[in-house]
């Protein structure tokens, strides 16, 4: 599909004439339209849409194209292919974040102090060490066969 | 369970064994007697058969036994109670021994509180 030349994006609007006919270009009403602040990124007279993803869109309204919850021509945002549904999701939270981002702290600080506790103050049952034959087994776990190893005798009891 | 934890942590832990430092009073001190405990496997007998460090302990004789049982009786599972039963009851007296050699500590430092607050 051809587009003219007037149809595409243009530079920043600076008077409200401007203003008036890029809100008509893009099929919004003037008091709606709303350009990018011009800090020379190069986003032209294209509108700022609010940053929300199509999720938030209703399912149950009849879009022209119900995948992408978009009508014929509508204002799309700058972003649109992020937004799809398959992409980024802005929906809400169910709860709220503080709520989440509390009750998760909580959690992670109650078993990181516990397990700190645990560290410190181990568990141990009212034994003694297991005793092992051979001086506490020293050749068999590496020790140097020429050295004479330290001697360990365990006693019946 | 607990109380020997009870004990070390919020009481007095100087009347409580530290597992990580046992035995601290010479072995013959109070029992005269006492015989050194006697291992019958030897240690290339062990190392033959592959056996992990942690089992080669003075019950290795009985685990030796047990394997070749079981090697020989695989793979039916039922041939070796007997053996496992004498393995299983070695440990039980191992443990029962760790279990008096803890207490033995615990009753050395009460008397050696008692002495010094004599």
């Amino acid at each position: 599909s051809e587009m003219s030349k007037d149809m595409l994006p243009g530079p920043y609007p600076r008077t409200p004439e401007e203003r008036a006919a890029a809100a008509k270009k893009y099929n919004m009403r003037v008091e709606d339209y709303q350009p990018y602040p011009d800090d020379g990124l190069g986003y032209g007279d294209y509108p700022m849409l609010p940053n929300k993803s199509q999720y938030e869109r209703d399912p149950w309204y009849q879009w022209d194209q119900p995948d992408m919850r978009h009508n014929w021509g509508e204002p799309m945002h700058w972003d649109f292919d992020m937004y799809i549904r398959n992409r980024v999701d802005t929906s809400p939270t169910v709860v709220p974040w503080h709520t989440m981002s509390k009750h998760f702290l909580l959690f992670l600080s109650i078993m990181l102090i516990m397990f700190g506790l645990g560290e410190i103050y181990p568990s141990y049952r009212p034994v003694g060490p297991k005793q092992y034959p051979f001086n506490d087994l020293y050749l068999e776990r590496g020790g140097d066969p020429n050295k004479k190893p330290p001697a360990v005798i365990h006693y019946e009891i | 369970m607990g109380a020997h934890l009870g004990r070390r942590y919020l009481w007095d832990a100087e009347a409580e064994p530290d597992p990580l430092h046992m035995p601290s009073f010479p072995a013959q001190l109070g029992m005269p007697a006492r015989q050194p405990r006697v291992m019958v496997a030897s240690a290339s007998q062990l190392a033959d058969a592959r056996v992990p460090l942690e089992q080669r302990d003075f019950c290795g004789h009985h685990l030796l036994r047990l394997l070749r049982c079981q090697r020989d009786n695989f793979p039916v599972p039922w041939g070796c109670h007997a053996l496992r039963h004498a393995w299983d009851s070695c440990q039980h007296q191992d443990y029962v021994m760790r279990m008096k050699e803890f207490e033995r500590e615990r009753r050395l430092r009460l008397r050696q509180q008692r002495l010094r607050r004599r």
